[in-house]
């Protein structure tokens, strides 16, 4: 009994390792989603570590790598949702009349926009705002001041589309009463196909330019003192100042946030379905929506499932770079 | 000096005037909230109420108490389900060595990176499946998952800074790895696990996706229900005003304890 349950193992272990070191070699291009191991099971399961990992790995198992798969599975299929007829096999016909659809494309072409537009203005205005608070920083009130600043980047997003779309009212908002004030005419915000994804760009603005204000702001106060003494005794204007030592020093981690809001945006969902539903037209349709239309609101669910896989790819792609540079930054942050 | 001290002073001025035209629209919007539905759409528009009433409020309430309920059970539940799994990862990931340890924490980190959309078809079709859309145990399932990488990463961050010689000296001591979990690591980490927890309610409290789609009557979450102001053919905005505020009031509230901490708790802990 202990022979065999020895000799079982032994070739397990084997079989393991070199799996492990398959799967270490691969993990290279997996994606970050399949943890390379490349040790033998027995060891696995006597480390101890293992008790306590192994729980919170099989639940984000069971709900991150199960739904891909299945995700891949239901986009080969014609599936409808509200059909009482059982799926067929569709082949890839769903990505193909995905690759075939402009507003996928719009939505895709959306997505990029908000993301670059809001993230280049985000720091523009965080990287200003920083320096402001750093300038006060040693007046007391100037704490609280700060936390008070930062408050619209906590509120629920389904809220902040929500009150934006009710300040921006084009007949009843606040906001074109207090541009009417200072002779700026109304303007259409959220209901021009126009105007309506800028509208989005200024209300994500609003939500994460405190981000990377305190972003910035923990990157700057990290710079070491003699360095700005050394360029003004050099004679150095400010913009150069700016461009050759904040600039190259608060690289790193203001990198680490941008990853994270391009990530954000890119799954954007919230702040759209609460102010505009991807309207007027398909002026804001957003990747996100996309996909959830194609399921909840059209029941096609082989097709909204190719959408899926198709978002998900792009996200792990984000990913990859993003841990990449982050696996950097964490440990020589 | 005295002239520094003066820019010093507008300069505070000038942040402060920032400040408030930055939460200014949350200002509005609680202001409204005790706003007649008439003065809501008076020109021009007044900053207060001419009558402070509460009736939004009291409107609100009697119709959508459930789901105010809903709102709160899944959020407790879900942050609580996160912990139990996160708290005890996040101890095997600092207080061990074993190899691929940097692959397993990228692959906790990319949870984080995976849009909710994408997973949503197979969340609904395998809840339908076993009978558990539009219950609260559904949802609390999905949330936990959502949250387990943010907590992993926090809590993991906080953790790192438990100096090794401390397990070292339990294990010599004859401590099991159990033991020191609960008698030293919890409470050595516990400013990190309070940080991590409240991110989380908030993240919990703040979801609107997931409701979304798992739920339509019973466990209808708050979020969705401020969603149902919009869509006919008249915005009742007095009572999505109020709904609104009741939505962010507590997470204003949570803010001010973690704001220390909002910079790691939103980049999972890679900026400190």
């Amino acid at each position: 009994m202990i022979a065999a349950d020895t000799r079982i193992s032994e070739s397990e272990v084997v079989m393991a390792r070199s799996l492990g070191k398959f799967l270490a070699r691969k993990s290279d291009i997996s994606l970050g989603f399949l943890p390379g191991f490349d040790f033998g099971w027995r060891r696995f399961f006597r480390h101890p570590a293992t008790p306590f990992l192994l729980p919170a790995v099989i639940y984000l198992f069971a709900l991150t790598i199960y739904p891909f798969f299945y995700s891949l599975g239901t986009s080969l299929l014609n599936f409808s949702l509200t059909s009482p007829r059982p799926p067929t096999f569709a082949g890839l016909s769903n990505y193909k009349n995905l690759f075939l659809d402009d507003l996928f494309f719009t939505a895709l072409l959306n997505t990029g926009l908000i993301t670059v537009a809001s993230v280049v203005i985000e720091f523009i205005i965080g990287f200003s705002i920083a320096h402001l608070f750093i300038a006060i920083a040693d007046i007391r009130a100037s704490h609280l001041l700060r936390t008070v600043f930062i408050l619209p980047m906590m509120v629920t997003p389904v809220v902040v589309g929500l009150l934006w779309s009710y300040i921006l009212d084009p007949l009843f908002g606040i906001m074109n009463f207090l541009l009417s004030l200072v002779g700026i005419p109304a303007q259409p915000w959220f209901s021009d196909a126009n105007t309506a994804l800028w509208a989005i760009v200024f209300v994500n603005v609003w939500q994460w330019s405190p981000f990377l204000m305190l972003i910035c702001l923990a990157a700057l106060v990290s710079i070491p003192r003699d360095l700005y003494e050394a360029a003004r005794i050099d004679g150095a204007r400010w913009y150069q100042i700016v461009m050759r030592i904040e600039l190259p020093l608060v690289r790193n981690t203001v990198l680490v946030g941008i990853i994270f809001r391009i990530i954000d945006n890119f799954r954007m969902f919230d702040i759209v379905f609460a102010s505009t539903r991807g309207g007027p037209g398909r002026s804001t349709e957003v990747i996100s929506l996309y996909a959830y239309r194609q399921i909840f609101q059209y029941f096609n669910a082989g097709y909204g499932a190719a959408a899926a896989v198709v978002v998900l790819l792009i996200a792990m792609i984000i990913t990859t770079v993003a841990a990449k540079l982050l696996q950097s930054e964490a440990y020589h942050a | 000096m005295r002239k520094k001290s003066l820019r010093k002073a507008l300069l505070f001025i000038f942040a402060a005037i920032l400040t408030l035209l930055n939460i200014a629209p949350l200002l509005w919007v609680a202001l409204s909230s005790f706003k007649t539905r008439l003065e809501i759409f008076s020109s021009p528009p007044s900053l207060f109420p001419e009558k402070w009433q509460v009736q939004n409020y009291i409107d609100l309430i009697n119709v959508n108490l459930p789901y105010l309920l809903n709102s709160i059970i899944v959020t407790l539940l879900s942050t609580l389900g996160v912990l139990l799994l996160s708290v005890p990862a996040a101890f095997g990931l600092t207080a061990f060595t074993f190899p691929k340890k940097r692959d397993l924490e990228m692959w906790f980190l990319s949870g984080r990176m995976m849009p909710p959309v994408a997973a949503a078809i197979p969340f609904y079709l395998t809840l339908r499946q076993v009978g558990l859309i539009d219950t609260h145990i559904g949802l609390i399932l999905l949330y936990v998952g959502i949250g387990i990488p943010l907590a992993v990463w926090l809590i993991t961050s906080f953790m790192r800074s438990i100096h090794p010689a401390i397990y070292e000296a339990a294990r010599i001591d004859g401590c099991k790895w159990r033991d020191i979990f609960l008698r030293i690591t919890i409470p050595l980490s516990s400013g990190g696990i309070a940080t991590a927890t409240i991110f989380i309610t908030i993240f919990a409290w703040n979801e609107l996706l997931l409701p979304l789609f798992l739920t339509n009557r019973f466990a209808k979450t708050f979020p969705v229900v401020l969603t149902s102001f919009q869509g006919q053919t008249e915005i009742a905005w007095e009572l999505m005003c109020a709904g609104a505020t009741i939505q962010v009031l507590p997470v204003i509230v949570l803010t001010f304890f973690v704001q220390k901490y909002i910079v790691s708790g939103l980049t999972l802990g890679s900026v400190k």
